[in-house]
């Protein structure tokens, strides 16, 4: 087994919504809540406020209306680029990029479009305004677990759309009119576009050793190789050598790109407020990773750096990233008036970031009894032009789809991410999770059916169960003690029985044409709950004298309804309504610390953080009530708007508390509460993704008659939007198994540049779905909650690939699964194409 | 050049430039709630109604709108009072990210303002040019649907499971103090 130096700590693309409980212990890892801090949880008792059963919930587990809701539908919510007439001076920003996919800028003739009127900047990697220093764009904990590889604008341009050159102008327009005249001159180099070539000896450089810094484990630049990394428990290697080689099954897989098609474009507003203090208002899921950056970047105190995260029109792990924000204040400190940066729907396509492309082989060996001695798991990730998320993610193809099967005594996964001439993979929803699963869970399908066993009943015989302790995912750790990881929620079993109940499938016909078969894919789906080991989240509570609260929280809500999480949570605690919550999130100046929307971590953590804050402002409610009632704080609850004797029913209302607090004769106090929460914990959620198909053996072509998925969050705070995060994660998975990917020709320029050319799902695309929330209880989490956000993007790949296999006998593992491929494979098998068994 | 515009029932003025879009000139002019979500009218996040048409704002020329009659989502309900096709997508949680979902109220708005009773499929042909990325589409639908029985029963509550049925957020309007 080898160890990397650093702990390569997944972190991943996006948030998740809604959570809830009945009996929550709270249990704090020692190590995450250091002494003197003044938090309100308890490491082995009950939390006040956790209610005994589910019939003693109040506002959790409930269907409240989402917290922006209303400003959503009436058009009154505002998007970054919505502010933009608080801005009379406002410029607008045009990225120039580099139309070579390897080569060096020697000159970029800016002469012309300076000299047009109501062009108020020109920046190129030529000028002092624009800092020349390493970064990673990744919006990660520091130092980034990603190389230091890119600069703001390039002069060394890796693939076709690095920035070159940037320009400010009046309009739109006018900006665009003035990039076209700017003139780049390139000499360019050999391009690399192929991951398996890249690392031959001969292959093109990309990067020389001064263009790094904080280079990952097993980095070696000169064959191109960002990082490499190798986890094991037990010895696989043994296992292979002892085992028949009909013990043995290898596979091999192909994933493709694909792009986040986020909503709203990538934008930003940077100006310099009135403190001389650089300022964004941005669509960012890291709005204090990215001030940390930026401050890095320009070489300013943090403090002097301030990030304002509006409404976001979502993110799905692009926006963990600081991706515009250093060309916009650039642009800005120029141009000295306000800039915005906003990308076109091409740009977002060919320019950002999208989902690695990634090769697996998988094997595994079997006992004579049929249980699965030795699980390997080989990664080959593209990580494109640059290493953001490179070595993470890649990380993430094993360590989130391997514990499923945590009782196999041998396992591995080993990675090799490499850099080519082609756009950077980056964070996205799953991040490497989707890649991993589809080979892991079609590999455990194809062995249960090669053992001639049900691969449904195979899975509920060696999947995860409670009480297991899964150590694959900490393996490489250097602690991996530490971070090994009991399993204290599982309903996998109850998702399998549930789903296959919603399936029907006892009561589903084979159609009359004999040309066509009706299969049934099943494909189990793990995540976490943030990274362990490396999250903060914190909030802060104050009451107005109305009784109703302020919560000031650093969690990124970005589309997925976690402020309206935030106000049943901290309405749960404090026996007030959500809506007597306001929400502010998240802003820099205004509101506590927090990693980001991403991981899947911001009910887990920031809503574990916001419950903190409630308990610490109850005890203070408490207090009050108890001088008021002259009653002992033992007798008191909260509950209905009031404080109450449990005893007398005697009560005073939280309006009176806040009244007395704030006006009172003989002292005064401003309530309020303070929470922050991290932890080494990282509790899985759960889920069975069931695929039923009809494919036609003589074309290929198939039909997805229904896409069922049973999750396990734990308790749900809020179901519908639970089911929200459920229903647009498979559509996601959906995109992935069936039509999503990019196409580039073969000097590395991109075909797919727009909505049309690519395969994102419409409404006629879809099949019908059905959620079913499957209630456990994890008791690390805030009212029992997992995370919920990222676990249904894992499913649908594998699953498909499954049901085809159960309709008409073949096997695919290259994504998109086509007609084509369906029918290639059915080709392949030579007229032995009828269902298996 | 100018045009005129009557836009939710206001008859406009604006200078405008030949190469505008709709889209431009009324974002520019504080009708926000239409997004630009890919500028080429392949993403329905512009949607808004032009002579009672649905139509992309993004690929409508300026010149092509001169003299029309414009409705924006500006011009439904107010939080306080919502249209009943609002309110069906606030009490089916019918949105998430919401940046698509000013375009596909009002292109749900023209399919039941021509069919008042439509299934679910044709709601889905009717949806079809409006992407979402973040709901799978399902809530959507069927908040399309319920908007349907709302109006056939008149009515416009949206309690959205709110214990009081009639609060209003107007919250979180302002993120950053002023400029220097």
């Amino acid at each position: 087994m080898s160890t990397p130096d650093d702990a390569p700590e997944a972190e991943a693309g996006e948030t998740e919504t809604a959570q809830s409980d009945g009996a929550a212990v709270d249990e704090q890892t020692p190590a995450s809540d250091p002494a003197g801090s003044a938090q309100s949880s308890e490491p082995d008792g009950r939390s006040a406020a956790d209610q005994a059963s589910g019939t003693d919930r109040r506002v959790i587990t409930a269907d409240e209306e989402k917290y922006d809701a209303r400003k959503i539908v009436t058009g009154d919510a505002r998007y970054t680029a919505d502010y933009r007439d608080r801005f009379p001076d406002l410029a607008h920003g045009v990225i120039v990029r580099s139309d070579v996919a390897h080569g060096v800028v020697t000159d970029i003739d800016t002469e012309a479009a300076e000299a047009m009127d109501g062009v108020h900047a020109v920046v190129t990697p030529f000028d002092d305004a624009v800092p020349d220093t390493l970064y990673s764009s990744s919006g990660q904990s520091y130092p980034e677990p990603s190389p230091w590889d890119m600069r703001v604008l390039r002069k060394h341009v890796r693939f076709v759309g690095d920035p070159v050159a940037a320009v400010a102008a009046e309009t739109r327009e006018l900006a665009d009119r003035a990039a076209r005249k700017i003139d780049v001159t390139y000499e360019e180099r050999e391009a690399v576009l192929d991951p398996e070539r890249a690392t031959d000896p001969d292959a093109p450089r990309i990067f020389e050793d001064d263009e790094v810094e904080n280079a990952q484990p097993g980095a070696e630049y000169e064959r191109n190789l960002e990082s490499h990394f190798e986890g094991e428990i037990g010895d696989v290697d043994a296992a292979l050598a002892a085992a028949d080689d009909s013990q043995v099954l290898e596979m091999e897989f192909e994933t493709p790109y694909q792009s986040h098609c986020v909503p709203e474009p990538h934008t930003t507003i940077a100006y310099t407020d009135e403190d001389d203090r650089y300022t964004f208002i941005t669509a960012t899921q890291v709005p204090f990773h990215t001030r940390r950056q930026i401050a890095h970047l320009f070489d300013v105190p943090i403090r002097d750096v301030r990030v304002v995260k509006p409404r976001v029109g979502a993110g799905f792990g692009s926006k963990q990233e600081m991706v515009i924000e250093p060309v916009a204040l650039a642009l800005h400190r120029q141009a000295g008036v306000p800039v915005k940066l906003e990308l076109t729907r091409r740009e977002e396509f060919y320019a950002v970031r999208s989902r690695h492309p990634i090769s697996m082989r998988t094997r595994s060996v079997v006992t004579d009894d049929g249980d699965i001695e030795a699980l390997d798991l080989y990664a080959l990730s593209n990580s494109g032009a640059y290493g953001t998320h490179g070595m993470t993610v890649a990380h993430n193809v094993g360590t989130k789809a391997l514990p499923l099967y945590p009782r196999v005594p041998n396992a591995r996964f080993t990675g090799d991410v490499v850099h080519t001439n082609l756009p950077m993979g980056a964070a996205m929803r799953g991040y490497g999770a989707p890649q991993g699963h589809f080979a892991v869970e079609v590999h455990v399908d194809e062995l249960a059916r090669q053992l001639g066993e049900d691969p449904i009943e195979f899975r509920r015989e060696h999947a995860v169960r409670e009480g297991d302790v899964d150590r694959i995912s900490a393996a490489d750790s250097p602690d991996p003690e530490r971070f090994a990881r009991e399993i204290r929620s599982c309903g996998l079993r109850e998702c399998i029985d549930r789903g296959l109940d919603a399936v029907g499938w006892d009561d589903a016909d084979q159609p009359e044409n004999p040309d066509r078969h009706r299969g049934l894919g099943v494909a189990l789906c793990a995540q976490g709950s943030g990274v362990a080991g490396k999250e903060l989240g914190a909030a802060k509570l104050k009451m107005n004298e109305d009784g109703s609260f302020n919560l000031q929280v650093g969690g990124v809500d970005v589309g997925s309804g976690n402020d309206t999480m935030f106000t049943q949570v901290a309405a749960e605690v404090l026996g007030c309504d959500p809506t007597d919550v306001v929400v502010k999130s998240s802003d820099t100046d205004l509101t506590p610390f927090d990693y980001g929307a991403y991981a899947s971590s911001t009910t887990y953590i920031s809503g574990r953080a916001v419950k903190k804050a409630a308990e610490d402002a109850r005890e203070r409610l408490l207090a009050w009530g108890s001088r008021m009632l002259d009653k002992p704080v033992d007798d008191l609850a909260t509950g209905d708007g009031e404080v109450y004797s449990e005893g007398t029913g005697e009560s005073v209302t939280l309006e009176e508390i806040g009244y007395e607090a704030t006006y009172g004769e003989d002292e005064r106090e401003q309530i309020m509460g303070d929470g922050h929460h991290s932890t080494d914990e990282s509790p899985p959620p759960f889920g069975a993704q069931f695929v039923d198909v009809t494919v036609d053996e003589r074309t290929g072509e198939f039909e997805i008659n229904q896409l069922i998925f049973a999750a396990d969050c734990g308790v749900a705070i809020n179901p519908p939007l639970a089911e929200g995060q459920v229903e647009g994660g498979e559509h996601m998975s959906l995109e992935y198994a069936t039509s999503g990917t990019l196409e580039f020709d073969d000097e590395g320029n991109p075909e797919t540049l727009g909505f049309r050319g690519y395969g994102m799902p419409r409404t006629t695309d879809h099949p019908p779905m059905e959620t079913i929330l499957v209630e456990t209880h994890e008791p690390t989490g805030p009212f029992g909650a997992k995370s919920i956000g990222e676990l249904p993007t894992n499913g649908v790949a594998p699953a498909l690939s499954n049901a085809v296999r159960d309709a008409v006998g073949v096997r695919v593992t290259e994504l998109p699964i086509t007609p084509e491929k369906v029918l290639a494979a059915l080709d392949d098998e030579g007229g032995n194409a009828g269902p298996s068994e | 050049m100018h045009v005129d515009l009557t836009i939710n029932g206001e008859e406009q003025e604006y200078a405008v430039s030949r190469s505008e879009s709709l889209l431009d000139v009324l974002r520019r002019n504080g009708y926000t709630g239409a997004k630009r979500g890919c500028d080429t009218g392949t993403c329905g996040m512009c949607t808004v109604l032009v002579d009672g048409d649905p139509e992309m704002s993004c690929v409508t020329p300026i010149g092509t709108a001169d003299g029309a009659t414009v409705e924006t989502i500006e011009g439904l309900g107010s939080q306080d009072d919502l249209d009943p096709v609002q309110a069906a997508f606030v009490d089916n949680s019918a949105l998430q990210c919401g940046f698509c979902i000013p375009g596909m109220i009002m292109r749900s708005k023209a399919l039941l303002d021509e069919n008042p009773d439509p299934t679910e499929q044709e709601v889905r042909d009717a949806l079809s040019d409006n992407l979402c990325r973040c709901t799978g589409y399902k809530k959507i639908v069927e908040a399309v649907l319920d908007a349907s029985d709302r109006l056939d029963g008149e009515r416009a509550v949206a309690d959205g499971g709110s214990p009081t049925g009639e609060s209003c957020h107007c919250r979180d309007a302002d993120p950053a103090g002023g400029e220097k």
